[in-house]
């Protein structure tokens, strides 16, 4: 039986916490998060800069400890059985983890190698992803020679090489201008058709009002806000008696203690 | 292990991709054998000198170039690449033991080591050095000098993955130079001042440098052989536990 129809979420974390030493100090990056994320869900994990986003993606992926609470990826405790959380997840960072000698091929037989294909599906299975990605084109050259769309589109087919039930994305479209930026959403829309839970973050709250189910916003290391876009809006909108319904970048200025100064964006004392 | 292998084939694309990367671990070895052997040729002729056993000085050399080659592996500077591209991350976010990771590195240092160890002894043999131990001297060693970049390349990875700084990791490179100079590098140890003669005695680089050497100037010398391999084997096995380590606390 599988992990959703045994009942269990897609991505749970309680109490989730991450201090960094640094000399004498202690930074507490990420102060306490809990998460209930259903499978098949589209979420999208929202935060200013230095907020706790990529900590916490990074403790739900295994590639940092996890000071306290715990983290379950597709019913398997991530600390517990990080292998076995790892063969459930895909995970594409911010930096779209590439490696620029080999070929765009190389890199996802190799992927598939490292999740137990043979040779033989291994090769079968890049086949398949280039053609999801549409880069049979560019399949067999250097990666260091691929656009950053190109580079993003590979890594995302490279977090889905073993046809994982959660994928983890960390701003995939950053850096992106607007037409590469709508492929990876068309991208994201069909891999999700098939029934892969995407964890999201990203800048761009036009993006998440897209492409999302729900969203959570962290801030200093705490959620401020979760809920799908229409419920954020609709309770800003209640809250503030405004006359209009707001958008999802009024709800992160409101939620993160942010407020817009002559179009620009200003923190304000709490 | 069949991770491990193909990780092995990746650093050898990445190696064969990069030549620029690997010509100066040619050279410069060649370069020091052709200056030292210049420079003290004449204090030790082959026809009076007992320790040459007949043969040039450059005979005598040769293993230091040998081993210089050897410690001149790339694979940490690739390493410091794959950290800060992000690929390093995604290889620690697949199901793979971590020994594979460190081991992939290793596999193609290897390979890369037996080939310019190969080189090297070949370009030795045009120059009329030879190896006195015959063809099953001559495997023993190449396998040896390329036991040795392993371990090199070992102490370097755990640079890399320590310090995560291109920088850091060339400088701690140069370590090698006073490893390689405190050692019976230019005369047999029992020649050397009694302080030098310390020195290399604790230096674990001399034993496989006296292994290296006897299989070149002398027949198989089983004492001096296994002593050289011992110390790289197990300081090759200190080296994989360490960046095991190290990658399994990776935060």
């Amino acid at each position: 039986m599988s992990y959703a129809t045994n009942g269990k979420n897609a991505v749970q974390a309680e109490g989730l916490v991450k201090h960094y030493s640094s000399g004498k100090d202690v930074i507490e990056a990420v102060r306490g998060v809990d998460l209930r994320i259903e499978a098949g869900e589209v979420f999208g994990f929202l935060g200013p800069n230095g907020a706790g986003k990529s900590t916490t993606v990074r403790m739900l992926t295994t590639l940092l400890s996890i000071t306290s609470g715990t983290a379950f990826v597709a019913g398997v405790d991530v600390a517990r059985d990080p292998d076995e959380a790892r063969r459930r997840m895909g995970v594409a960072l911010q930096e779209a983890g590439l490696d620029p000698r080999q070929t765009g091929r190389e890199l996802l037989v190799l992927q598939g190698r490292l999740f137990g294909l043979s040779p033989n599906e291994a090769a079968t299975r890049a086949e398949e992803l280039l053609a999801l990605v549409e880069l049979e084109d560019a399949a067999d050259r250097r990666i260091k020679g691929y656009s950053g769309g190109m580079k993003r589109r590979l890594d995302l087919a490279s977090a889905l090489v073993h046809e994982p039930d959660v994928l983890f994305l960390d701003e995939p479209t950053t850096g992106l201008d607007p037409a590469s930026r709508l492929t990876v959403w068309d991208e994201l829309r069909r891999i999700n058709g098939r029934g892969t839970t995407i964890f999201l973050t990203t800048q761009y709250l036009e993006e998440a009002d897209q492409l999302c189910d729900r969203i959570a916003i962290i801030d200093d290391g705490l959620i401020v806000r979760e809920g799908t876009p229409t419920q954020l809006k609709a309770e800003l909108r209640e809250r503030r008696s405004l006359a209009s319904d707001p958008t999802l970048d009024d709800v992160f200025l409101d939620a993160t203690g942010r407020t817009r100064v002559a179009g620009d964006v200003q923190e304000v004392s709490r | 292990m069949t991770q491990a292998w193909v990780l092995g084939q990746r650093a050898l694309r990445e190696a064969w991709r990069t030549p620029e990367a690997l010509l100066p671990t040619l050279f410069i070895p060649l370069f020091f054998l052709v200056v030292n052997v210049g420079q003290a040729a004449r204090i030790f002729p082959s026809h009076s000198t007992a320790f040459l056993h007949g043969q040039g000085y450059g005979a005598f050399q040769l293993p230091s170039s040998l081993l210089l080659a050897a410690s001149f592996g790339s694979a940490a500077l690739f390493l410091v690449e794959d950290i800060e591209g992000g690929y390093f991350d995604k290889l620690r976010a697949t199901p793979i033991p971590r020994t594979a990771i460190v081991l992939g590195r290793l596999i193609a240092e290897s390979v890369k080591g037996v080939l310019l160890a190969t080189a090297l002894v070949l370009l030795g043999l045009v120059f009329g050095i030879s190896v006195a131990s015959g063809v099953l001297g001559f495997l023993l060693l190449v396998v040896l000098a390329a036991l040795w970049a392993v371990v090199f390349s070992g102490f370097m990875l755990s640079i890399a993955l320590k310090t995560r700084s291109a920088a850091a990791t060339n400088s701690a490179g140069l370590i090698f130079f006073p490893l390689l100079f405190l050692t019976p590098n230019f005369v047999p140890r029992n020649l050397l001042t009694r302080p030098m003669e310390i020195a290399a005695t604790l230096n674990p680089v001399t034993y496989v440098m006296e292994a290296l050497r006897s299989l070149i100037l002398e027949d198989l010398v089983w004492s001096k052989i296994l002593y050289g391999f011992t110390v790289a084997a197990v300081l090759g096995l200190v080296m994989l536990a360490l960046n095991v380590r190290l990658i399994r606390n990776y935060d």
